[in-house]
């Protein structure tokens, strides 16, 4: 029988033309498809459980064999970086708190808001062009498609595909990927205002003071200063001419002032401002995500590598506003009327991800994206 | 043929394909070398296109497609089409030689995995995606063209009893 005879084409042409009318029936959405993906899914995890049993042991070698010198060498760096985190640790539960308490005094909407669910990772996607993973958690908890999805450093992606019990998540590195972010910058408050002012309680700039006065520039310090002068005065033989001083007059007489002059310097906390807002879009696994539409405007200032990037929520955003993405690693200004292209280093290291959260967030009713 | 083909070997290769997913989902994922997933499933498509022929092949690869694409969640069809240009490229092997020996196979099957994984983002873009080629495809295509090749080795045969398929054997052409 010949290879190519017109019978074997026809397999091969109907097999081809199957496989683009699947393909235009489940990017149109098809309920079909999605309870077949569900029996699947149901059918496929006996597999999938079997397979991460004999993968445990294999992948634990496999890692010991490969690994062990890099971990080593970041368990040193970790501890180095534990010890310093320790030491803000405190001072940043505190601002959390007093963060949290101004939030729900102004209304303002943020993660804590919305109801969290916890899930850990079951499985990565096998594909070497998507950037997702699998987590244990799906509908049944309350999870639908588009919800935002974090860990404790911040925004990790959003949810693609929800099962009963499992769902997909796209990561932030996905090229299909886009999240509205703005980038926010620390300023700090000597940069608004010339000069910082020094004030007395009183209001009175210490410059207006005797320049004797010490003042000290750290921040929101209260100094107190106590002088004490011991004055040893004897009067002028001058005022009492022709007579004869009294004794007691004669005996050096000290005079003690205390003054106490309290001066109040303060400096104030760094402004936080929004310098520009952009859509963050991931470029695969090995680049960073990259911010694009940012006008090259020196309104709010420039933007500099360093500078903090936060989702900006809005009712056509299916995250919530503030979520921590990560922080301007590189600007790269293109040619023409493009505008700056903004590379940012998530917070979150998407390489070691173990347990995520779904924020069970929905855009605003009436959103184009519900 | 094609209702006959799908009845004799759908019952093997399905739980083999699943059984093949299951693994790359779980223990390839972790074993990156050169930090790229080994395609095995694209592997074991390539292999039946080597075992069976190009039509053969290319219905077990949108078998195994199918399959692909439901444990992922990309478009259904999508790898389907991936994986049947891959078996049906390997599957020209069976133009050079009937019984092609284990290393023509190996380079048919290495052939047919680069044609395939190459065919990803090309769907992909085609699909709506943007960004879909990534610049790391010089180092991921030659990777799952070589392992799938390696792999060919223990999938031919594989493939060879899940499509129900004899081992050709020569025949001493006879006078009429």
């Amino acid at each position: 029988m010949a290879i190519y005879s017109a019978g074997r084409r026809r397999t091969i042409i109907v097999l081809l033309l199957t496989s683009v009318l699947l393909i235009t029936l489940d990017l149109r959405g098809n309920a079909v498809f999605n309870g077949i993906r569900s029996g699947f899914e149901y059918a496929f995890r006996p597999f999938e459980i079997a397979g991460e049993v004999v993968a445990r042991p294999v992948s634990r070698v496999w890692k010991g064999v490969t690994q062990v010198d890099d971990l080593e060498d970041e368990v040193a760096r970790l501890q180095e970086i534990v010890d310093r985190q320790r030491q803000a640790e405190i001072a940043g539960d505190n601002a959390l708190i007093e963060n949290r308490e101004l939030r729900d005094l102004l209304d303002i909407e943020s993660v804590a808001n919305f109801d969290l669910v916890q899930a850990s990772i079951i499985g990565s996607s096998p594909s070497n062009f998507d950037q997702r993973v699998e987590i244990s958690a799906g509908s049944t908890d309350g999870i639908r498609v588009g919800m935002p999805v974090v860990n404790s450093a911040g925004l990790v992606g959003r949810i693609t595909q929800v099962n009963p019990t499992t769902a997909v998540v796209m990561l932030a590195t996905d090229p299909q990927y886009h999240v509205p972010v703005k980038v926010v910058a620390e300023i700090p408050a000597a940069e608004l205002i010339e000069e910082p002012v020094t004030t007395t309680p009183s209001g009175v700039p210490v410059d207006e003071l005797d320049g004797s006065s010490t003042t000290s520039t750290t921040s929101t310090t209260t100094s107190t200063s106590t002088s004490t002068t011991t004055t040893t005065t004897l009067p002028d033989p001058a005022t009492f001419p022709g007579s004869t001083l009294p004794e007691e007059l004669t005996t050096p007489v000290d005079t003690t002032t205390t003054s106490t002059t309290t001066t109040t310097t303060t400096t104030l906390p760094p402004v936080i401002i929004t310098r520009e807002t952009g859509v963050l879009d991931g470029y695969g696994g090995d680049r960073l995500p990259r911010v694009r539409f940012i006008a090259d405007s020196p309104q709010f200032g420039r933007i500099e590598p360093g500078d903090a990037v936060l989702t900006s929520g809005g009712s056509e955003s299916l995250a919530p506003p503030n979520i921590p993405v990560g922080r301007v690693a590189n600007v790269i200004s293109n040619a023409g009327t493009q505008g700056l292209e903004l590379e940012v280093e998530l917070n979150a290291d998407l390489d070691r991800l173990n347990f995520l959260t779904v924020v069970l967030y929905l855009p605003p009713q009436g959103s184009s994206l519900n | 043929m094609l209702g006959a083909l799908l009845h004799s070997s759908l019952p093997r290769l399905i739980p083999i394909g699943m059984i093949l997913l299951a693994l790359q989902k779980t223990l390839f994922v972790e074993l990156q070398p050169f930090g790229v997933i080994i395609q095995l499933v694209l592997a074991f498509a390539a292999s039946a296109g080597a075992a069976g022929g190009s039509e053969r092949g290319a219905l077990a690869g949108f078998v195994l497609g199918i399959l692909f694409d439901l444990a992922i969640g990309t478009p259904l069809g999508s790898s389907s089409i991936a994986m049947g240009l891959a078996a049906w490229v390997a599957g020209t092997v069976q133009l050079i030689r009937i019984d092609a020996t284990w290393w023509i196979s190996a380079i048919f099957v290495g052939l047919g995995a680069a044609v395939g994984e190459t065919t990803v983002p090309v769907i992909r873009r085609f699909t709506g995606e943007e960004d879909a080629f990534v610049p790391e495809m010089w180092t991921i295509v030659p990777v799952v063209a070589v392992s799938s090749a390696i792999l060919s080795i223990a999938f031919v045969p594989l493939a060879r009893w899940s499509l129900g398929l004899a081992r050709p054997e020569w025949k001493v052409p006879v006078d009429a």
